[in-house]
């Protein structure tokens, strides 16, 4: 048996089923768009009629602007925080020499061990303690700490050649102007793929808000949505139109980026989280 | 010791001082500072929401706590037995396993199949592959919405598809027994191309040398794969066996999306975390929920267990 497929036939069967995997999301803009009477069809309708005004009945019947601004608030304060922890453990794991290095190391990499439906309901009790559930606060400390960043940092960090650091110490620079000058304008594309790991991680994220808040002026666009679909299961177009303007941005920003999220997985290789 | 200590305590008090004048000189040494000062900030997270929580957790579920209340009782094992005889929860673990076990493979052969289509380094292939890791990134509850339309059983394109194959329809996610493989399909879709980005990696360090050769020899494909490809890419594909069920049995968005936050119908699918969810935080009950935290966390534990110690052995790392 000689099996040899021809380039073209490949190609083309290759496209069918990428665009199976786009099938879903078109299926969604459709609906959203359609006329009533067209998506109570069967066989379903697969055409546009262009009722944008759905998007507007859609976006009035639920104070949008402020869940994304929640959302983006959100993941805005958490890249920064887990961005600068992570560079400073990082920076200390790979290029401060002291004693028990490999230990820490070892040490923040057992976080990858621990599965996090382990700290779910501890989490939530310090937070009602120090009485910050229903806060943005809630939803950003939990994750201050990037295990992901410090590793992926750490192992770009290793690869730096070491006259770098001979140079700056030779010119009587320290730590400081090394990371600040030297490390962190050579980090900027790993820096960019942890921060939009983090913003993904941050718009996706269901569970934890919908455990730690109760107040909508605090809640993500995540906990709205699906707010808006257990209440609204009837309104199909309006639903669908929904679904397309809060998954828009995060598909926009993946298909703008997606060689960084590529290069972030191909890279974790091993780690999760 | 004790017997020894008049005789030798000049030598530890001289030994006292000199760990003393040790730690001082350390915490003089410039490099140490640096180390502790920017070590600190994150192991101060991790210590407060990763490390204390997760001991907590297993104190948790051997009382009846209740929050603001002073006085908390000591519930032995009690909670564990509790969950351990409640039907409820029982289904939950099954639940969590069929889901797994029905998703899991199919990610895994389809991930293969998909990668081997499009390995090929060029920008056509490159879009595809964009295509396929695109569901990957969008957040459960937007595609859901979607999925919930495509399992309509009326108006779905799922039906529609069946239809027009001329087989039989379902009424998928409202029936109890498609329910969960309905939310499987889902999860499939979504989590596919992560997978296939890993595969892709794998294929991407195959020897060519050795393929050429057995190109030469007039291996058919079939052959190549099972004889080469397969073995060379094998540890990484238990490694993606092991991070899929992981994953799987992590699983919550879907769930909570696509069965309307209730896990039904008729519990078809209450998963262990979705039913954690509903224990602790709708009904309050934190301790019974912390115990099934910890049957669901050591289930978890177990199969990372075995990939830190199958990676020791088999994963090979340039």
């Amino acid at each position: 048996m000689k099996t040899h497929i021809s380039p073209a036939l490949r190609a083309v069967f290759a496209l069918l089923v990428g665009l199976a995997f786009l099938l879903p999301l078109y299926f969604t803009l459709v609906t959203s768009l359609d006329t009533k009477a067209d998506i109570f069809t069967f066989p379903p309708h697969l055409t546009f009629d262009w009722q944008w005004s759905v998007y507007a009945k859609a976006w009035s019947m639920f104070r949008w602007p402020m869940y994304f601004a929640n959302t983006l608030l959100i993941a805005g304060v958490t890249i920064v925080l887990a961005l600068t922890t992570s560079v400073l453990a990082a920076y200390a794991l790979s290029f401060v020499r002291f004693r028990g290095r490999t230990f820490i190391f070892s040490l923040i990499l057992l976080v990858l061990m621990i599965p996090n439906e382990a700290q779910l309901i501890p989490n939530y009790l310090t937070l009602a303690v120090v009485h910050l559930t229903d806060t943005y606060w809630a939803q950003i400390l939990p994750y201050g700490a990037s295990v992901f960043g410090i590793f992926l940092l750490r192992q770009f960090f290793l690869s730096f050649p070491k006259d770098y650091w001979d140079s700056v110490r030779i010119d009587g620079g320290g730590h400081l102007q090394f990371l600040w000058h030297v490390v962190l304008p050579q980090s900027r594309p790993i820096l960019f793929t942890i921060g939009l790991y983090i913003f993904i991680g941050s718009w996706n994220s269901l569970m934890w808000p919908l455990m730690v808040t109760q107040s909508h002026h605090v809640q993500p666009v995540e906990v709205a949505l699906a707010r808006f679909l257990t209440g609204n299961s009837v309104l199909w177009r309006r639903l669908s139109a929904a679904s397309v303007f809060t998954t828009l941005p995060v598909v926009i920003l993946f298909l703008v980026f997606q060689r960084y999220i590529i290069r972030g997985i191909s890279r974790g290789e091993g780690i999760q989280g | 010791m004790g017997g020894l200590q008049n005789s030798t305590s000049v030598i530890t008090s001289s030994k006292r001082d000199f760990r003393k004048s040790r730690f001082r000189k350390l915490l003089r040494n410039r490099e140490y500072r640096y180390a502790v000062l920017f070590l600190a900030p994150a192991l101060l997270f991790l210590m407060i929401f990763i490390y204390l929580p997760t001991l907590v957790a297993f104190v948790i579920a051997f009382f009846h706590y209740h929050l603001g209340s002073s006085q908390q009782q000591f519930a032995g094992i009690s909670n564990f037995r509790d969950a351990l005889s409640l039907n409820v929860f029982q289904k939950s673990i099954l639940n969590s396993i069929l889901f797994a076990a029905m998703q899991v493979p199919a990610i895994l052969v389809l991930s293969i199949c998909v990668a081997l289509l499009i390995n090929h380094s060029s920008r056509y292939y490159n879009f595809i592959r964009t295509l396929i890791l695109l569901p990957y990134a969008t957040p459960a509850v937007g595609t859901a919405i979607g999925w919930l339309w495509i399992f309509n059983p009326t108006y779905g394109l799922a039906n529609g598809v069946l239809h027009w194959l001329g087989l039989p329809t379902s009424q998928w996610l409202q029936s109890p027994t498609m329910a969960l493989p309905s939310i499987a399909i889902y999860s499939v879709w979504h989590g596919v191309g992560f997978d296939v980005v890993i595969v892709l990696s794998a294929l991407g360090t195959l020897p060519r040398a050795a393929v050429e050769a057995a190109i030469v020899d007039g291996a058919s494909a079939w052959t190549r794969f099972w004889k080469i490809t397969f073995p060379l890419i094998s540890p990484t594909v238990f490694f993606l066996l092991i991070v899929t069920t992981i994953g799987s049995l992590q699983s919550f968005s879907q769930i909570y999306a696509l069965s309307g936050g209730s896990g039904g119908p008729e519990y078809a699918t209450t998963t262990t975390l979705l039913l954690i969810y509903e224990t602790a935080f709708k009904y309050n009950h934190l301790s019974y929920g912390s115990a099934m935290a910890i049957f669901l966390v050591i289930i978890i534990l177990l199969f990372t267990l075995i990939q830190r110690w199958a990676s020791k052995r088999y994963v090979y790392y340039q």
